[in-house]
């Protein structure tokens, strides 16, 4: 018990610590503006479009996992059924907070839904994202119901939470029950195509139809962006499960686990198969930019975020792991190959935004250089670590882990 | 200004020496901060050692007919004109910069606030009339800082019966500046020749900056 209290303290005062200088970095950035990152107009996008990005795929990713539980009734994952769909809304918020700090005029985020073009992908995506919100936490709710009605008759700050937000229904029926999985199953289904389609295809449309930028501009991207975001949700609501298992003391259930790490090696070979054929195809057409770009991945002043963060880190140790007759029976291993395949993935991110931004338009044109600034890489920490005090507070505050299975616990 | 008009330039570049010249006048009319030039002239070396020439073509905005920034644009803060410039709205745009990553003209620049009051007695001060508005001093945290810029044939000239700065200028007399819906018009004659092409044609852009080889 003490050591965990202590750890518990450990935890918030990391937590606090990096918020603070997350917080220094984006009053830096208010007064500055985007002086304060090393963006230019050649490279008008950078660290805070990948991490954006990083987070809508992992929220789309979380997502559809979660509708594997509440649609598709696997019940074999059932255990991190709602902690998939929390994490999912708060890597949206964590999305939200990322692109509004990239805006060059902040005070105006609300134009974004004021006003209305047709024909921006941006514009869609940005009503895809409130809609998108508002299912997952209509979802959330459901998903918890029948566990804050009985949340609700204890005691505590939990009990009056759980009672406010039950609205006093104390209805613990069959029937009840019955109708919430009803609408679970009604919002998980019409999330599909709204994850799939408007949030991270969206998302990877965004970039594909920028026929400025050839490396962006195919129809398969937006299929990466997809199959991306599941490798990342995937992966890491695998290590969220353990970790947090370990830390309260329960037991991991191993065969979840290793069953994860199965739909994750798949996963991961379909990202790669489908990597492949962009460059491949890219490649194969001698585009000048195109080449150019695909040159700047592979031997540009940041290659070692391909070769070593992206391929090497985030997929051949985890597929060692994945394979290796040894470690892939241990749940240690798994988790620290899922943790690699997420720090991978944010590689992705990075080699998505910055490498055909580097590349000129046309020839002649000057080109990009781009690094984060202290200022960037602060601010990006402060909202990850934003992210993760919510998730804290989420879990304690919110019947997260089903009932039976606290109970089992301890 | 009537709105019958559909401006657009024609750039002789057998006629461009390179000098900048336009690049420079463009600065100092619009008197852009550091960072930013609606116009550049790219030098590029054609052909293979021994045979190499250098062209150079100036790039102003296109004022495309089918503008990818304006495809993009959110928020629709970058729109099409009556008479052909493509414009931005500084009070609306919200300096997402989706329309610099989309031009396949590299014409857009974002305005990080930057400026030349230490090179220059006054800079902030004044700031052009773009569009024929007046903003009155530069100032941080007013647009146009944060937002995205570019070219807009000088359309605050236009409204004063001028020439866009750039034409003025014109070391060569490369650059000619005309109504495209005037059939008699030189750039409308000069645009029918068979020499004139324009950059990127294949993107669908329809630029209405045209050149000649
Ligand atoms: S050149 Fe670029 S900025 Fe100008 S109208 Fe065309 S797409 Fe827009
Ligand atoms: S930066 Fe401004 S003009 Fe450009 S797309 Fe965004 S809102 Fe529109």
């Amino acid at each position: 018990m003490k050591s965990s209290t202590r750890l518990t303290k450990a935890w918030y005062g990391v937590l606090v610590i990096l918020m603070a200088l997350g917080g220094w970095a984006i009053i830096e950035r208010i007064r500055g503006g985007l002086a304060v990152t090393n963006l230019t107009s050649t490279t008008p996008w950078g660290a805070w479009v990948a991490f954006y990005i990083f987070f809508v795929g992992l929220s789309a990713g979380s997502f559809l996992l979660s509708t594997m539980i509440f649609v598709f009734k696997m019940e074999q994952y059932e255990k991190i059924g709602r902690d998939a769909l929390l994490v999912a809304i708060l890597s949206m918020v964590l999305a939200m907070c990322f692109i509004l700090i990239d805006l060059g005029r902040m005070e105006r985020f609300w134009h974004a839904l004021r006003y209305w073009n047709f024909t921006s992908i941006l514009a869609w995506e940005v009503r895809f994202y409130v809609v998108y919100i508002g299912l997952l936490m209509a979802e959330l709710y459901f998903s918890m119901r029948q566990d804050l009605i009985r949340a609700a008759k204890g005691s505590g700050w939990q009990a009056a939470l759980a009672r406010f937000l039950t609205f006093g229904s104390t209805d613990l029926t069959a029937a009840s029950k019955q109708r919430d999985h009803r609408l679970l199953k009604i919002l998980g289904s019409i999330g599909i195509p709204v994850a799939i389609f408007g949030v991270h295809g969206g998302t990877g449309t965004l970039f594909a139809v920028a026929k400025a930028r050839p490396f962006w501009n195919s129809g398969l991207f937006p299929v990466i962006f997809v199959v991306s975001a599941l490798v990342s949700g995937t992966a890491l609501l695998l290590a969220i499960y353990v970790i947090r298992s370990k830390v309260m003391g329960r037991e991991v259930d191993k065969e979840m686990v290793k069953s994860l790490a199965g739909l994750l090696t798949l996963f991961l070979f379909i990202d790669l198969g489908l990597e492949f054929y962009e460059f491949f195809v890219g490649a194969y057409g001698l585009q000048y930019t195109e080449l150019a770009t695909i040159e700047t991945i592979f031997r540009g002043p940041f290659s070692w975020s391909f070769w070593w963060v992206q391929l090497f880190l985030g997929v051949v140790v985890p597929l060692f792991i994945f394979f290796h007759p040894r470690l892939k029976e241990s749940v240690n291993a798994i988790t620290l190959a899922a943790i690699l395949v997420v720090i991978g993935i944010l590689g992705v991110r990075f080699n998505i935004v910055v490498p055909a931004l580097i590349v000129p338009v046309l020839p002649g044109l000057p080109w990009g250089y781009y690094y984060p600034t202290l200022v960037e890489w602060l601010s990006s920490l402060g909202i990850v670590a934003f992210g993760l005090f919510l998730y804290t507070v989420a879990i304690k505050a919110l019947p997260i882990d089903t009932v039976e299975e606290l109970r089992e616990g301890k | 200004m009537s709105s019958d008009k559909k401006w657009a330039m024609v750039i002789d570049l057998q006629k461009c020496i390179g000098c900048d010249t336009c690049t420079v006048a463009c600065k100092a009319e619009n008197r852009t901060p550091p960072g930013i030039s609606y116009n550049v002239v790219i030098e590029e070396e054609k052909g293979i050692f021994p045979n190499v020439t250098k062209i150079h073509i100036p790039r102003p905005c296109m004022q495309c007919d089918r503008p990818a920034c304006v495809q993009v644009c959110p928020v629709k803060a970058t729109y099409k004109m009556e008479n052909g410039i493509v414009a931005i709205d500084y009070d609306r745009c919200i300096g997402c910069r989706y329309c610099i990553v989309s031009c396949p003209y590299g014409a857009r620049s974002f305005d990080f606030g930057e400026d030349y009051s230490r090179e220059m007695i006054g800079y902030n001060e004044v700031q052009a009339p773009e569009y024929g508005i007046d903003r009155g001093k530069r100032e941080k945290g007013k647009s146009p800082i944060g937002n995205v810029r570019k070219c807009m044939f000088c359309y605050h000239r236009l409204q004063r019966g001028e020439e866009p700065a750039c034409v003025e200028v014109c070391l060569g007399d490369a650059r000619y500046f005309g109504d495209l819906n005037d059939p008699e018009s030189v750039v409308s004659k000069l645009a029918a020749s068979p020499r004139a092409f324009v950059l990127q044609e294949e993107m669908g852009t329809k630029p209405r900056v045209i050149y000649l080889k």
